[in-house]
């Protein structure tokens, strides 16, 4: 990690521990508590996913500069989350607007889906629109599959990223 | 899609990468399909065919037979393979920044020569004769097939910085090109023995460079990037290498390149039918002016020469939802002149100034195939015309495809292959929606 601290103070919000749907997810959700239902199952039947599943998968992601969550520094939100017919654009917001771990928070949240999503989803990723001077290049980056499929071929930095995923799975489900 | 003059038709899924496959190349003069993979390995495929058989088919039957698994030793990712024109070798680009130089092994004994389209160097009894030019009336036979091929790297460039993202051999096999995120593109030159030289570092783009594509004839070669241009560069004979156009108009990353093919000459564009083929090599003005790419916007472009040394665009085509990776222009495979359903004029200029099929496909698992044909007009160059022929959606079900490439191989042009995410390699023909009368 550089030493550079690019929000060296971040304001941070609490976290209801039973945030939202929680209950609503464990008792509804069709697939992410249900170890039954495997990727290759080809049943066709389109489960629906929601922005709460969404949101609920990526909330816990850690910030790399900061011993807090995503949710808890409001860098995502639920409304943030977009769910088409398996597309799913995530909207997330830095803390400053010359973060430089913007990439890198990007990079996490592409991971996170990667990882708990049905493959028929294809995820868009972006800064909101006026939170980051370099909004485009960051925007770029994280939708270029092969730089990302590159920079997770680099040890250093997958490492950071399995870092800031350790207790992604604390809110929502685990697969 | 029912007013679709063509189909896209499955012929192989061949399964075995396990992880993403990237691209895939067809040997230009022997029946070989080689495909790369985020498993760091490259599968060279050999196929055969079967004629066309009265009593139990009516088509050509293709049998696709695993020929080589090649380990490569990259440390990461295979990017994309290029053969070079000989059919010889093979060339990988990995993102652990090296180019790798593959030849079957057993071959390097013999001086190794580039300019050979011939197997003198490969003469392995059987073998042999298969490995003569892309004509040969047996390579259909399969003689590939049952025989374990052993690859050996007579050659690892290194100079980039980082992920290589392509490998091109230019259409004499005398030049090699490669690409990468350091923002460089590289040209070598190939020397007998597997030794390579230097000759050029161009640093003309601000971003990662996507792809290289040598022009089908001339020594032009093309680079597309991360920085939503295409640059074209040729050799100064008394100096060096540079970027002679800069071409825009894409909205974001440029990701394939494909050059309009070279039509043989001296014959018809399909040997086995060329009695229906009374077509278009009489058109000598053709000089492979165009230049077709494909990128993030969603758009596939073609930029057509206007004089010697400028290209300007002359076609958007649209068509994807997300983001084409890939974009291939082969000789295809013309109707016979009499099946073309277009009014008479019409007709007469199709035939005049044909210039082949052009297949996309990309984030959206579609495969797109376009007609393209020039027409004259009052300008000094002449009109673009183009048709959507064929559409596949879900070609690899809900994956990404990576690659498409057309064979080049004569005989074999309605030949499509495909790569996806999931690791799989599809071979798709292309065929008329209605069948012909016979």
């Amino acid at each position: 990690m550089p030493a550079e601290i690019f929000n060296p103070n971040p304001v941070i919000f609490s976290a209801p521990k039973s945030a939202g749907r929680l209950s609503d997810l464990s008792a509804h959700s069709l697939w992410v508590n249900d170890p039954s239902l495997s990727e290759d199952d080809e049943a066709d039947e389109t489960e629906p996913i929601d922005q709460d599943e969404i949101y609920d998968l990526i909330r816990s992601i850690y910030d790399p500069e900061h011993p807090n969550t995503l949710e808890e520094l409001r860098v995502v939100s639920a409304p943030q989350v977009t769910v088409g017919t398996n597309r799913i654009t995530v909207e997330f917001t830095p803390t400053v607007p010359h973060c430089g771990m913007s990439t890198l928070i990007g990079l996490c949240i592409r991971v996170r889906l990667l990882r708990s999503l049905p493959e028929r989803f294809k995820v868009d990723i972006f800064l909101k629109p006026g939170s980051h001077q370099s909004e485009n290049a960051v925007n770029k980056q994280l939708n270029d599959k092969e730089r990302v499929a590159a920079a997770l071929e680099n040890p250093t930095l997958l490492d950071t990223v399995e870092q800031c995923l350790a207790n992604a799975g604390a809110r929502g489900g685990h697969l | 899609m029912d007013d679709l003059s063509h189909k896209i038709t499955p012929i192989t899924h061949l399964q075995g990468h396990t992880d993403r496959a990237w691209h895939i190349a067809w040997n230009p003069t022997k029946p070989l399909l080689a495909s790369c993979s985020a498993d760091k390995t490259v599968r060279v495929y050999a196929y055969s065919t079967s004629p066309p058989s009265p009593s139990t088919s009516t088509s050509t039957t293709y049998k696709f037979t695993l020929l080589s698994n090649i380990p490569t030793g990259h440390a990461k990712t295979v990017r994309a393979v290029a053969w070079a024109p000989s059919g010889q070798t093979l060339a990988t680009a990995s993102f652990d920044s090296n180019i790798g130089i593959w030849e079957r092994e057993g071959t390097g004994e013999k001086p190794h020569t580039h300019t050979h389209t011939h197997g003198e160097g490969c003469a392995h009894g059987e073998h042999a004769h298969a490995l003569d030019g892309g004509d040969a009336e047996d390579d259909e036979g399969g003689d590939f097939a049952g025989s374990e091929w052993e690859w050996e790297c007579v050659s690892t460039l290194e100079g980039h910085e980082t992920e290589c993202k392509s490998v091109a051999y230019s259409a004499s096999g005398t030049l090699l090109a490669s690409c990468s995120r350091d923002k460089t593109v590289w040209i070598w030159e190939v020397h007998p023995d597997g030794d390579f030289e230097t000759i050029s570092v161009l640093m003309e783009h601000t971003q990662d460079v996507k792809c290289v594509a040598w022009h089908p004839t001339e020594e032009i070669l093309a680079s597309a990037s991360y920085d939503d241009t295409i640059k074209l560069y040729i050799d100064d004979p008394s100096d060096d290498w540079f970027s002679f156009a800069t071409l825009t108009g894409h909205e974001s990353t440029v990701w394939g390149l494909a050059w309009s093919p070279a039509f043989p000459k001296s014959k018809s564009n399909q040997t086995s039918n060329s009695s229906l083929m009374p077509i278009s090599i009489e058109n000598p003005g053709r000089s492979h002016s165009y230049l077709a790419s494909c990128s993030q916007d969603c758009t596939v472009r073609v930029w057509q020469r206007t004089a010697q040394h400028k290209w300007e665009c002359a076609l958007v085509l649209r068509g994807h939802e997300r983001s084409i990776y890939s974009v291939s222009w082969g000789r295809g495979v013309r109707r016979p002149s009499s099946e073309v359903e277009v009014d008479v004029e019409g007709k007469r200029e199709r035939e005049k100034g044909y210039l082949g099929w052009l297949a996309s496909a990309g984030g959206d698992g579609s495969v797109l195939i376009w007609e393209l044909w020039e027409t004259p007009s009052t300008n000094p160059t002449p009109t673009l015309n183009h048709k959507l022929i064929a559409r596949l959606d879900s070609a690899h079900g809900v994956h990404d495809i990576n690659a498409v490439a057309w064979c080049p191989r004569s005989g074999h042009e309605d030949l499509l292959a495909t790569t996806a995410d999931d690791g799989g390699v599809k071979v798709w023909q292309v065929v008329p929606a209605v069948a012909l009368p016979t």
